[in-house]
């Protein structure tokens, strides 16, 4: 059962990790940072990735279509589960934490391209977010 | 078609450290500043909320405009209200509520120190608002919730500074703070997102923006910014009360009862009878909109 810091640095220990931060989306207050920063300031780079993740979870265009047996994949909280940006030399994974209280929180995972493995940060950021809030 | 375009919110501002050097002090209130410096423990009662020290370092903070941790963590489930309770008796042994919360299994410790820390910066943004009387301080003890995750001073008054630059830039007239809400008219309603869709159900011309936050377990800054979204996009504005001071005036503060006590309902000063029986122009309030948007700036 780990708490903020032990989450970040369990992220940090994926093959390539940089950086990695635990974000408000609403706010842009960065709640746990370890590692190196994209951009190199802290606040910064808090701001700026909780810019794309708030745009991500407030499109209507992105949330899963309703499913006529059961209303909750329509009002699935966040509506979107992660968000990747790629660039020449990294990797960014914006995985959203399961709003289980009034969160509109996420994770920031900083990945080398060279050393990173997308799908296996991605994967294990899922589980990370999931063992952060669920007891 | 036509298609309807949402208002870009504007982005979240990032604070610049010079500038905060550059007016004498960084902080909000001088007094915590030397607090933190002297590592003070005990408890600064100020106007807005009260901040909880621990070593110069801030353990909790609340605020009679935010909901408290029990509320966000009860109102979603998170947490049943017995364990709260169980775990408030038993915390007398010492040990804080939060060590009862975790080893009693309800709730793991990130869970508890994500919704603990953004409660904390969400109470101290209110509780380091401007205030009309100066703050007091009574040394003593840590709070009884035990320490979580200890925020210090500079990084809570930084935070709360960049907060107050963000509802400015969304929408710079903070009437719609603290004064009751009504459904304004717009003449293009624009597409909401369904976090604000379920603020705009709840107004009703009597609650306030930290009275819908309370009902719906929400952090009050969050439904803040949600707010001045909504009256950005035209679609709320504040009840205009019968001596409402104009935006660009400097709102007088109201000072709050005892916490604990739900705000006071506002007595439903001779209602704007014209509002209700026959709404505005949209025109004419898109219009006033407009002339006091560009006052403010």
């Amino acid at each position: 059962m780990p708490g903020i810091d032990e989450c970040l640095l369990e992220a940090m220990r994926l093959p390539g990790a940089r950086g990695a931060a635990l974000i408000d989306w609403m706010s842009g207050l960065a709640l746990g940072v370890v590692g190196e920063s994209p951009g190199g300031d802290q606040e910064t780079a808090a701001v700026e990735a909780a810019e794309i993740a708030r745009l991500a979870a407030e499109q209507h265009a992105f949330a899963p279509a309703a499913d006529p047996d059961d209303g909750a994949a329509a009002d699935a909280d966040p509506p979107v589960e992660d968000l990747i940006v790629s660039n020449r030399d990294s990797y960014h994974v914006l995985r959203f934490v399961g709003a289980s209280f009034d969160g509109s929180v996420f994770l920031h995972l900083w990945l080398a391209r060279a050393e990173g493995n997308l799908a296996l940060a991605r994967i294990r950021l899922g589980e990370m977010a999931e063992r952060l809030v669920l007891a | 078609m036509t298609a309807v375009r949402t208002a870009e919110p504007p982005r979240l501002p990032v604070r610049s450290k010079t500038a905060a050097g550059e007016r004498g002090w960084g902080g909000v209130s001088p007094m915590l500043t030397r607090l933190a410096a002297e590592r003070a423990t005990g408890v600064l009662v100020r106007e807005r909320g009260t901040l909880h020290l621990a070593d110069g370092l801030v353990v909790h903070a609340e605020s009679p405009s935010a909901p408290g941790l029990d509320t966000l963590l009860t109102a979603h489930g998170t947490l049943p209200p017995e364990a709260w309770q169980r775990a408030l008796t038993e915390a007398d042994d010492g040990r804080g509520v939060a060590r009862h919360l975790v080893d009693g299994g309800h709730l793991t410790p990130g869970a508890l120190e994500l919704c603990h820390l953004t409660a904390v910066y969400d109470a101290a943004y209110f509780a380091l608002a401007p205030s009309s009387t100066p703050g007091r301080f009574r040394y003593g003890t840590a709070h009884r919730l035990g320490p979580i995750r200890p925020v210090p001073v500079a990084a809570l008054e930084h935070e709360t500074l960049r907060r107050r630059d963000l509802l400015h830039r969304i929408w710079p007239d903070p009437g719609t703070d603290e004064a009751p809400l009504i459904r304004a008219d717009p003449v293009a309603a624009p597409a909401l997102t369904r976090r604000q869709q379920t603020v705009l159900d709840r107004v009703n011309g009597v609650r306030t923006a930290p009275d819908i936050a309370r009902e719906l377990g929400r952090l009050a800054f969050h439904t803040l910014v949600d707010v001045r979204r909504l009256m950005a996009a035209g679609v709320v504005s504040p009840l205009p009360r019968p001596a409402h001071p104009k935006p660009t005036e400097p709102r007088r503060a109201e000072p709050r009862r005892a916490r604990g006590e739900p705000p006071p309902v506002p007595v439903p000063v001779p209602v704007p009878t014209g509002l209700v029986e026959l709404p505005p122009d949209p025109h004419t309030t898109l219009l006033k909109r407009l002339r006091d948007a560009l006052e403010a700036l």
